[in-house]
């Protein structure tokens, strides 16, 4: 068994969520990151 | 509108994506978040190391009688706006009535002129743009009512008028205006809902309170964009802002400390532009409401210039108003109306704010010049001139 990988969850994604997704995923790849959008859509300008 | 689609994220950023999922619950001593799934209304627990709060704003809306009839809209998402669209193509309206003079208000004004409808807009304040000082404000009111739009100001919401389900007419506390169709700008609030069954403390405007790390006060909690507080460099103090720039970078600093880096928002000071019917409007800073309430002293200047070389073709007004310390000069505020090439001028004066730059500073700045950009003497140099005169 690995170690479980450290999890970011991300609670919209939208330009918030998902730059700041972006961001952790590129500064750090061996996290794993989640986003829970409602809606049909993510970020128009991330 | 839509840069990047949940596949490239998923396919090129290994970013899990799930479209279409709520999240309903947290529990941030377990460190897990509630979520459903709303294609198959599936619930699970899903745990996390970090979690952000990027849950936006929700546009506000009046408490008047026939509230929640049909007819009546906002455009807060790209869905809603998509959904407007479509009751436009269909129903071809041939009027609405706008509730809001603010960015929102002003820009569907516009939209539905273009349309060919007869446009009405209410604010019961006495002016327009809320973040514009009354006096700069006013331009902006006189090319909508010169575009056509009937603007009803100093006149409060009090009922929606309602047949078969369907709004019909718009009450104002001076008058009754028939309408096809009502669209909602009134602003938005921080959507904290979660946040507050959660127990995560709330500041201002009820925006997610935060430190400049944009860690919540709840530890492996975070908050970022319309949900989250900013805070004003001019002030030092908690200042709510709901605008794309400001998200993105709420974003890029808790994305960063997340993945275990150190970074620090540094502050609005708040900048904002929009163009209404060709009319570009541009603030940033301290407006004179805000430096009253604040009882900071100031002095400032309005000017009229040219966007460009006055005998240029496409050459047009533009009205600068600047707003500094009365003691010491130091710029704190300015906003520009004006035609074509006059908005972005506000970059400079935001940058200057930052840069803590007097007046006399600021009418000395080593501008750039040729007949298609700027009069001789660009209109902030001119502004700024003339206000430096007035400190002591």
């Amino acid at each position: 068994m690995g170690t479980r990988k450290k999890r970011v969850v991300i609670i919209g994604g939208d330009a918030a969520g998902m730059s700041a997704a972006s961001v952790a995923k590129r500064k750090n790849p061996d996290l794993e990151v989640m986003v829970f959008e409602k809606g049909p859509h993510t970020s128009y300008s991330a | 509108m839509v840069a990047r689609t949940p596949e490239e994220f998923r396919a090129k950023q290994q970013i899990d994506v799930r479209t279409f999922h709520e999240v309903i619950g947290i529990e941030t001593r377990e460190r897990r978040v509630r979520v459903v799934d709303r294609k198959t209304q599936n619930e699970a627990w899903e745990a996390y190391d970090e979690l952000l709060m990027a849950t936006g704003a929700v546009p506000l809306r009046p408490s008047v009688p026939g509230a929640d009839a049909s007819g009546i809209y906002g455009v807060h998402t790209l869905e809603s706006g998509i959904r407007l669209r479509k009751v436009l193509d269909a129903q071809q309206p041939r009027s609405a009535v706008i509730v809001g003079g603010g960015y929102i208000g002003l820009e569907m004004a516009e939209a539905f002129l273009l349309r060919g409808m007869r446009v009405s807009l209410v604010d019961k304040a006495p002016q327009v743009m809320g973040t514009l000082d009354q006096d700069m404000a006013r331009h902006v009111a006189r090319a909508l009512t010169d575009r056509g739009v009937h603007l009803y100001l100093d006149e409060a919401l009090e009922a929606f008028a309602v047949r078969n389900g369907r709004v019909h007419a718009v009450i104002t506390s001076q008058r009754t205006l028939e309408t096809d169709l009502v669209l909602l700008g009134m602003g938005v609030a921080p959507n904290t809902q979660l946040a507050k069954e959660a127990g995560i403390p709330l500041g201002e405007r009820g925006a997610v309170r935060v430190d400049r790390r944009m860690a919540t006060e709840v530890e492996g909690v975070w908050a970022a964009g319309d949900c989250a507080e900013s805070f004003h460099r001019l002030t030092g103090q908690p200042f709510y802002v709901a605008l794309g720039t400001v998200a993105n970078r709420h974003g890029r600093v808790a994305g960063t400390n997340m993945a275990g880096g150190d970074a620090r928002f540094s502050g609005v000071v708040g900048t904002a532009v929009t163009r209404i019917c060709s009319l570009e409007v541009a603030r940033t800073g301290l407006q004179t409401r805000e430096l009253e309430g604040l009882g900071r002293p100031f002095v400032s200047q309005t000017i009229e210039s040219h966007t460009r070389a006055a005998y240029f073709p496409g050459s047009g007004t533009i009205h600068v108003k600047m707003l500094a310390d009365a003691a010491t000069g130091v710029v704190l505020g300015a906003q520009i109306v004006g035609q074509e090439g006059a908005a972005k001028r506000i970059d400079v004066m935001a940058t200057a704010i930052s840069a803590e730059l007097t007046a006399r500073q600021v009418s000395e700045l080593d501008l750039a010049y040729a007949p298609p950009f700027s009069p001789l003497w660009d209109p902030l140099i001119i502004a700024a001139r003339l206000l430096a005169k007035k400190i002591q």
